[in-house]
């Protein structure tokens, strides 16, 4: 059904546009003789075809068409105005004004039909148009988020990849990584780095894949020669990620190069120092090693929490940036609910 | 001295789309409007006011033209351009012939209705 708003100070006017909307079929006339009210009734109401007439009290179709079409989503609907044979300058004014089309008095039904049809089609389109529009973008929101899901999948499963050839588990990895999202909060950082952190963090210790068993697996204290091939994990898990396209896995090339900075400079795998070390390294540097402290290992048992508290507090300005630390300790009951949400599973005995 | 106003209602059923519902409803209209019409004008002149005076030739014009009434009309668009021009003149008169021509039309109206 099509909404058509008449507006003609002219009761037979009226009647006879009515009579004419009414035969044109699937069409609801709504009438005013006055243009003032009939913008304030489009202010709550979209017509499908607006027909006015160019010489009325109050205000003339001119300006009604100029303060219709300010109002918002009004743009592009057909308006038909209605102006005598002998006003070509009106109508002049009108087309420039915004008018799609014109009715001449005496009205004619023949041309009366033909033209509101025609605008009522360019309505139909429009409405088309604008439907499709909206379905495409639904449709391209969900495939986005099938693919963002499926990315975050597929990080999740390559952290852990890593994570299965050393004894991390899967749910240090979601602790670090929520841990993280703390720090960000507390931080004031905003929402959208809060969840790019939250999603990069797991692809800290990447770089273990090329790092050998011997290596990796060795219950015992590392060498000297040992310990610096395992350092090398952190430029091998960026040069793993630094060419993604995506700027979860780029980000992810950061913290895994600089997770294991110090804030004092004495860390690796550049020595940076202080704001040099990137944020989200800083950031990462806390989560990972409160819950590393703080997690039973096959070769060790767990840090108390106070005294994992006590070590990072300690560590302020030496290997943790103390802004980071402060955020994490002043989520405290984030921290506490998150060990409770992803507890190890089975830990081999010491 | 406009020439007698002749109904021709084919040319009116023409435009009408030879629809016999809307027509009598039309005739009606006019009818029951053209004293409104005719005091609307009456009242604009004696106030002086000029705009409302044009607006309501304006609309006599088109309701003439809606019933074949060219010579009424044209007369109407005269004045119309006339007050356009903000010319006056003669207007007393002018108004007289316009409500004269209104009620004459009336008149054929009134006939073709009780037909």
């Amino acid at each position: 059904m099509h909404t058509v708003l008449i507006i003609d100070d002219s009761d037979i006017n009226q009647t006879l546009i009515k009579a004419l909307v009414l035969k044109l079929g699937d069409c609801q006339p709504v009438l005013f003789d006055n243009p003032v009210k009939a913008l304030e009734w489009c202010h709550d109401n979209v017509p499908d075809l607006v027909i006015v007439d160019y010489m009325m009290p109050e205000m003339d179709g001119l300006k009604f068409i100029a303060a219709f079409r300010g109002l918002h989503g009004r743009n592009e609907l057909p308006v038909l105005m209605i102006t005598a044979s002998d006003q070509r300058d009106i109508r002049y004014d009108a087309l420039l004004g915004g008018a799609n089309d014109f009715l001449t008095k005496p009205i004619d039904r023949v041309e009366f039909s033909a033209r509101a049809r025609n605008m009522l089609n360019l309505r139909q389109g429009q409405k088309y148009m604008a439907n499709h529009v909206q379905e495409l973008e639904v449709r391209v929101q969900e495939r986005t988020r099938e693919i963002r899901n499926r990315e975050k999948e597929l990080i999740f499963r390559i952290s852990r990849a890593a994570e299965f050839r050393d004894p991390e588990t899967g749910a240090h990895i979601q602790r670090m990584a929520h841990f993280s999202a703390v720090i960000a909060r507390g931080l004031d950082l905003d929402a959208k780095t809060q969840q790019l952190i939250l999603e990069a963090a797991p692809m800290h210790d990447v770089g273990k894949i090329g790092i050998p068993d011997y290596i990796l697996l060795k219950p015992g204290k590392l060498t000297h020669e040992e310990f610096e091939v395992m350092k090398n994990h952190a430029a091998l898990g960026y040069e793993l990620l630094k060419s993604s396209g995506s700027e979860i896995l780029q980000a992810g090339a950061e913290i895994a190069l600089s997770h294991h900075e110090k804030y004092d400079g004495s860390g690796y795998p550049k020595g940076l120092a202080g704001t040099k070390i990137p944020l989200l390294g800083r950031i990462v540097a806390v989560a990972d090693v409160f819950d590393a402290l703080t997690s039973e290992r096959p070769y060790k048992r767990a840090w108390a929490l106070d005294a994992a508290c006590k070590f990072l507090e300690d560590s302020r300005g030496a290997h943790f940036d103390p802004l980071c630390v402060e955020a994490f300790l002043a989520g405290w009951e984030d921290v506490l609910e998150i060990r409770q949400s992803f507890q190890d599973e089975d830990v081999p005995a010491i | 001295m406009l020439p007698a106003f002749v109904l021709d209602r084919a040319s009116i059923l023409e435009r009408l789309g030879d629809d016999l519902e809307i027509y009598p409803m039309m005739l009606d209209m006019f009818l029951q409007d053209v004293e409104n019409n005719c005091n609307s004008l009456a009242t604009s002149l004696s106030a002086g006011d000029m705009p409302t005076l044009l607006r309501e030739v304006h609309t006599v014009k088109g309701l003439l033209a809606t019933f074949s009434d060219d010579a009424g009309s044209a007369e109407a668009l005269r004045m119309e351009m006339q007050l356009r021009r903000g010319d006056s003149s003669c207007m007393a008169e002018a108004v007289a012939a316009l409500q004269a021509r209104l009620r004459e039309v009336a008149g054929i109206l009134a006939s073709e209705v009780a037909g």
